[in-house]
């Protein structure tokens, strides 16, 4: 059979600033279900309703995920760092640097608060 | 037992997001008949009382904005038209209706009713013409995606209509924790996309059994190298965002994500076992849809044995409670395997997503008893693998 192809969306399709879903809301507010649990050194700092965009989701999911899941980090990352207990943090952190750098950037909240 | 079942290995799930039968497939009616899809006397009423026919004018991105409403309510009204009544009966005339509510536009909600002409997705309606496509698989609950994904993992959403956060009950376990609690043991994973995407089984799964998951560069790997679990279930991508190689795509195909992006995604997969022509030979590839997002479709759903457990009026939000006793909106279904018969498709049998843990457990586990009543009354899906020889005409595409 011939081969088929398949057309590619334009690069105008991404929009990192494109508001949060209901999906990626609940999606989040499941993860800050379980980072409530995490040891308080552990917690992102991030007020989840300050979460706008698909970007900032991004930059949270990713956080909260890479403590989670550490072994879900790229394999270069895990590389870099040596991956092993109590460090965690660490993936995580390198897994969200290139984020946090750019439009997912979430500031803490200004009251200091962890939680929603 | 047939060739392809005695080959069978590998048992995949692609479960995309928020998209109709009819939305995606129902363009192929005029190719196949025997495809349910879309005729020329389906219609729905707007507003103004005047009656819209489905038109093929669906568009890749932009076009269902806002996102369309589907969580139990606006599904109701949808199925229903707004009938309330005690022995009201499903006739999916409420989707224009529904879709007003959210913008008050009379021409925009009609966009609710547009429709793919086939030639807009290559990958899905060639994988439905070459492969099985299922005429009647349904989402599990007339609502959201939480509960609608909880049904594939557990056979059940414990009684969730919603988005909320659910705590699963000891009374069933995941598919994935039946499988490596077997003796023998089986292996069984769910990969997510990546980390800045991660999964909608978080409170349960991913918070308590991380081993259980990896990431779709691991399912691309295992593919690879032969490595594959007996069964898997893969998520797309959920969101923009940023990747080592540059900007990453949403390819749950969710509105208002780019349908083409999920297109490339959905032959990815494909595209991943293929290229090992062993696991080819052993797997089978089942793509289907959450549930239909708030998107027209013709076919009213069924109803369907009680699940146990009952939600209430202030939980479905329609002022009545619900026993799980009727299924949601039909999506797409698709069987991929070089043993299913080219041009398959699947009527006069009703499928939802609690088969599939049914047919992973009746495959690799055989009896089981501690399963929900939905999913013990679930159909199931291999014996669509029924040629004796394998198929060499597999499609290929250039991803």
């Amino acid at each position: 059979m011939a081969l088929i192809h398949v057309p590619r969306p334009p690069k105008s399709a991404a929009n990192q600033d494109r508001p949060v879903s209901d999906l990626l809301k609940m999606q989040i507010l499941h993860l800050h279900e379980v980072e409530k649990k995490f040891p308080p050194r552990m917690h992102s700092g991030i007020y989840i309703n300050d979460i706008k965009t698909e970007g900032q989701a991004a930059g949270y999911i990713r956080y909260v995920t890479a403590i989670l899941h550490p072994h879900g980090a790229r394999m270069k990352v895990v590389r870099k760092k040596k991956a092993a207990p109590g460090h965690v943090k660490e993936i995580a952190a390198a897994a969200s640097k290139k984020k946090t750098k750019k439009k997912s950037a979430v500031k803490k909240s200004s009251r200091g608060s962890k939680r929603k | 037992m047939p060739p392809g079942l005695d080959n069978l290995k590998h048992i995949v799930v692609l479960m995309m997001e928020n998209r109709s039968f009819d939305h995606m497939l129902g363009a192929l009616k005029a190719q196949d008949p025997r495809i349910d899809g879309i005729t020329d006397g389906l219609s729905n009423p707007d507003t103004t009382g005047a009656l819209i026919k489905p038109q093929p004018l669906a568009e890749f991105q932009s076009q269902l904005d806002p996102d369309p409403d589907h969580h139990f309510p606006g599904t109701d009204l949808q199925i229903f038209g707004g009938d309330t009544s005690p022995n009201r009966v499903a006739n999916m005339q409420g989707f224009i209706k529904s879709y007003y509510q959210q913008q008050k536009d009379v021409n925009h909600s009609h966009k609710i009713l547009y429709y793919f002409p086939p030639d807009k997705l290559p990958v899905l309606t060639t994988l439905a013409t070459e492969f099985a496509v299922f005429n009647r698989w349904f989402s599990s609950i007339p609502g959201p995606t939480i509960c609608n994904r909880a049904f594939a993992h557990y056979g059940t959403s414990f009684g969730q209509v919603s988005m909320d956060i659910f705590y699963v009950k000891e009374l069933y376990k995941s598919i994935y924790e039946r499988m490596i609690a077997a003796n023998p043991a089986h292996t069984a994973k769910i990969y997510y996309f990546d980390q800045a995407s991660s999964t909608m089984e978080v409170v349960n799964l991913l918070q308590h059994q991380p081993q259980l998951f990896g990431t779709y560069d691991q399912f691309l790997a295992d593919c690879k190298s032969g490595t594959l679990p007996d069964y898997c279930f893969v998520e797309p991508n959920y969101n923009d965002h940023d990747g080592d190689t540059g900007e990453l795509i949403a390819s749950d195909q969710h509105p208002d994500h780019n349908v083409q992006q999920g297109e490339v995604f959905i032959a990815s997969v494909y595209k991943a076992i293929k290229s090992n022509p062993t696991l080819w030979q052993n797997t089978a590839l089942l793509i289907v849809y959450d549930e239909h997002g708030g998107i027209y479709d013709h076919v009213p759903p069924p109803a369907c044995p009680p699940d146990g457990f009952v939600a209430q009026p202030n939980d479905t939000g329609t002022g009545m409670p619900f026993n799980f006793d009727r299924l949601g909106v039909r999506v797409p279904a698709i069987l991929v395997s070089p043993w299913v018969p080219q041009g398959t498709v699947v009527d006069g049998r009703i499928f939802e997503h609690s088969s599939i843990p049914a047919t992973v457990t009746k495959f690799f586990l055989g009896d089981y008893d501690q399963r929900s009543p939905r999913e013990k009354a679930a159909d199931t899906f291999l014996d669509l693998l029924s040629l004796s020889t394998m198929r060499t005409d597999a499609p290929d595409f250039d991803v």
